[in-house]
C-alpha cells in the first residue's frame, strides 16, 4: 500500500484533471474564478511535485520507475503547467466557454508527459507519449476565430500521427531483436546485437517519435505553422512544458546504444547538425515573432542533441540543465509576447518597437531571455552552451563544436533583430499601454534574477543535473 | 526462406506502403488509412516475433491489442479534426488547407 505514495504527483494531476473535467460540464463557468483555481492548483501541484523529489522505486511490474531523474524533469513539467497558467489570465486565444477544457487537456498532458518520463517499458512508453500527444492534438485546433489557421491542427495532427508510427515500428525491431520490452533490459542486450541493422534501424526509428516532440530536423515540418496557427498560450506550453519530456525520452532512448555503434552516432551528428544549420538560417528571414521562435527552438534541440551524443553523464547532465535554462528562457519571451498582445493576435516583431518606453520591466525580460537564447555571458544560456560544447570537447568533437559555436553566432543576429526592435525603433503608429499587473510584475522580477542568478551560479543546478543523470543505468 | 522472414517482408511493404500513402494522397481520409497501415504494419511486426522468437508468449500480443485501441482512439481525433475543417473549408484535400508558409 506504501507504494502508492510514489505515484503521488500523477495522481494529484489525476484530480486536478477531474476537477476541470466537472467544471467543464457546468453551462456556465466563470472565466477570471476557472483561472484562479487553475493558479491555485497548478502552484499546489509544483509543491506537491517538489515534496516528492527524493521519491525511489517502481511500480506496475517494474514498467514505471521513480528516481532523481524522472523526479527532476516532473519538477520541470510542473514548472512549465504552473508558468502556463500564470498567463492565462486574458485567454483571449480560446473561446470563454471551452476554458474548463483548455485546462482540462492542460492538466492531462501534464500527467502524460510526467508518466512519460518515468516509463521504463517500451508499451508504456508508447501509451504515454500518446496520451500527451493527443491532449495537444486537441488543444492546437482551439483557437478562437482563427479562420486562417484551420489547417494548423491537421497538419499538426498527421506529423505527429506519422512520426509515433514510425516510432512504434521501431519499438518492434527493438522487441524482435532483444526480446524484452523492458528498457533495462534493452540496454542490457542491445550492444551486442548493435552491429545488426535492424537495432540501428529500429533505435533510429524508435526515437523519431520524440524527435517529432523535440521538433528535431526531420520531424521538424509542424513547429513554425503549430507556434503561428495555436493559442499563445498553447504554443507556450507545447515549446516549454512537452520539451523536457521529449528531451528525458531522447536521453533515455540514445542511453540504450552505450555509444556502441558509430553509425548511430553519426546519424545523430548529422541531425544535430542540419537542426542547428537549417532552425538558424530559417529564422532570420521571419516577420511573426511566434514563427522565428519556432525555428530558433528547431536550433535549440539541436543545441540540446550535441549534448545528449556525447553519451557521457557530462554530456546528459548539461542536456539537462540546457533543457531548465531553454525551459525559463523561452517561457520569459513567450510571456512578453502574451502581455504585448492581450488581445491573443499574433504579435509581429514591428509592433514591439518603442517597449522600452511601454514597459520597461517587460522589455529587460524580454532582452535578457534573448541573450539568454543567443548564449551571451552573464546569462544562463550562456551557462547552458558552454556545458554543452565542453562535453563534446571532452569526447573530441571538435567539428560539431565550431559548427555548433558558428551557428551561435548567426542566432544573435535575429535575436538583436527583436532586441533592436524593442529598444531602439520608434513605432510607427501608436500602439495601446501594455498593461501589467503586479503578478506579471513579480514574475518577470523572478525571471529576471533566475536568468541571471543561474547563470552566474549554476553550481548546485549543474550538481543536482549530474545527480539526476546518475541513477540511468 | 524461413517464414519469420516472410512475416517480416510483409509487415515492412505493408509499412512502407503506408508511409508512402502518408506522404503522396492528397486527400486527408487517404492519409489518415495510410497511418493506419503503418501501424498494422508494426502490428504485424510484433506478432511475428511474438510467435518466433520471443521467450514470454504473451507480450507481442498485448502490445498489437493495445496499438489497436490506440489506433481506434487515433482515428476519432483524426476524423474530429478533419470535419471541423471540412465544416470551415468545404474540402477535405490538402492543396486547399496551405495558407501557412516559409
Amino acid at each position: 500500500m506504501m507504494k502508492w505514495t510514489l505515484f503521488t504527483p500523477e495522481l494529484y494531476y489525476v484530480a486536478v484533471a477531474s476537477v476541470f473535467f466537472l467544471c467543464s460540464l457546468e453551462k456556465k463557468a466563470d472565466p477570471r474564478r476557472l483561472y484562479r483555481w487553475a493558479v491555485i492548483l497548478a502552484g499546489v501541484g509544483l509543491a506537491v511535485t517538489v515534496a516528492c523529489a527524493r521519491m525511489e522505486g517502481f511500480l506496475f511490474f517494474d514498467s514505471y520507475k521513480v528516481d532523481l531523474f524522472s523526479q527532476v524533469f516532473k519538477i520541470f513539467l510542473a514548472l512549465g503547467m504552473f508558468f502556463v497558467t500564470m498567463v492565462c489570465s486574458e485567454l483571449y486565444g480560446i473561446e470563454p466557454r471551452k476554458h474548463a477544457e483548455f485546462y482540462f487537456l492542460l492538466s492531462i498532458c501534464t500527467l502524460a508527459m510526467m508518466m512519460l518520463v518515468s516509463a521504463v517499458e517500451l508499451l508504456t512508453i508508447y501509451i504515454a507519449l500518446e496520451l500527451s500527444s493527443y491532449s495537444l492534438y486537441l488543444l492546437v485546433p482551439m483557437r478562437h476565430r482563427a479562420d486562417e489557421y484551420v489547417e494548423t491542427g491537421i497538419k499538426y495532427f498527421m506529423v505527429g500521427a506519422t512520426a509515433s508510427a514510425l516510432m512504434i515500428f521501431g519499438m518492434s525491431y527493438l522487441f524482435g531483436i532483444t526480446h524484452t520490452t523492458y528498457v533495462a533490459d534493452i540496454i542490457r542486450k542491445l550492444p551486442e546485437v548493435l552491429n545488426q541493422p535492424a537495432a540501428v534501424v529500429g533505435l533510429l526509428l524508435a526515437l523519431g517519435g520524440f524527435f517529432f516532440k523535440q521538433a528535431l530536423f526531420p520531424f521538424h515540418i509542424w513547429a513554425p505553422d503549430v507556434y503561428q496557427g495555436a493559442a499563445n498560450q498553447v504554443t507556450t506550453y507545447i515549446a516549454t512544458a512537452s520539451k523536457m519530456a521529449a528531451a528525458a525520452m531522447v536521453i533515455r532512448f540514445v542511453g540504450m546504444s552505450t555509444g556502441q555503434s558509430e553509425v548511430f552516432i553519426q546519424v545523430l551528428v548529422a541531425l544535430s547538425i542540419l537542426s542547428m544549420t537549417f532552425g538558424n538560417l530559417v529564422a532570420i528571414v521571419q516577420k511573426d515573432i511566434k514563427r522565428l521562435l519556432a525555428y530558433s527552438s528547431i536550433a535549440h534541440a539541436g543545441y540540446m542533441l550535441i549534448g545528449i551524443l556525447c553519451m557521457t553523464q557530462r554530456g546528459y547532465s548539461s542536456a539537462v540543465y540546457y533543457a531548465l535554462a531553454y525551459l525559463v528562457m523561452n517561457f520569459a519571451c513567450f510571456m512578453v509576447i502574451i502581455k504585448v498582445a492581450p488581445d491573443g493576435h499574433n504579435l509581429q516583431i514591428k509592433e514591439l518597437a518603442g517597449l522600452h518606453k511601454r514597459s520597461p520591466l517587460l522589455a529587460m525580460t524580454l532582452m535578457l531571455a534573448l541573450f539568454g537564447l543567443a548564449g551571451i555571458p552573464p546569462t544562463l544560456g550562456f551557462t547552458g552552451k558552454f556545458l554543452v560544447f565542453a562535453a563534446a570537447l571532452e569526447k573530441g568533437y571538435l567539428m560539431l563544436v565550431i559548427i555548433g559555436m558558428i551557428n551561435a553566432t548567426i542566432s544573435l543576429y535575429y535575436y538583436l533583430i527583436v532586441i533592436k526592435a524593442a529598444y531602439l525603433l520608434e513605432p510607427v503608429r501608436e500602439y495601446g499601454p501594455v498593461r501589467v499587473d503586479p503578478w506579471t510584475r513579480v514574475m518577470s522580477a523572478a525571471l529576471v534574477i533566475a536568468m541571471v542568478y543561474v547563470g552566474i551560479f549554476p553550481d548546485r543546478f549543474v550538481a543536482l543535473a549530474e545527480a539526476a543523470v546518475s541513477v540511468l543505468p | 526462406m524461413n517464414s519469420l522472414s516472410v512475416y517480416l517482408t510483409v509487415a515492412a511493404v505493408l509499412f512502407s506502403l503506408g508511409l508512402f500513402g502518408v506522404l503522396m494522397r492528397r486527400n486527408l481520409i487517404g492519409m489518415l488509412i495510410s497511418i493506419e497501415l503503418m501501424l498494422n504494419g508494426a502490428n504485424l511486426n510484433f506478432m511475428a516475433f511474438n510467435r518466433f522468437l520471443a521467450p514470454e508468449p504473451a507480450v507481442g500480443q498485448i502490445m498489437a491489442l493495445f496499438i489497436m485501441g490506440i489506433a481506434a482512439a487515433e482515428a476519432a481525433i483524426g476524423l474530429s479534426i478533419i470535419l471541423a475543417l471540412f465544416r470551415r473549408l468545404r474540402s477535405i484535400n490538402v492543396e486547399r488547407a496551405q495558407r501557412l508558409r516559409g
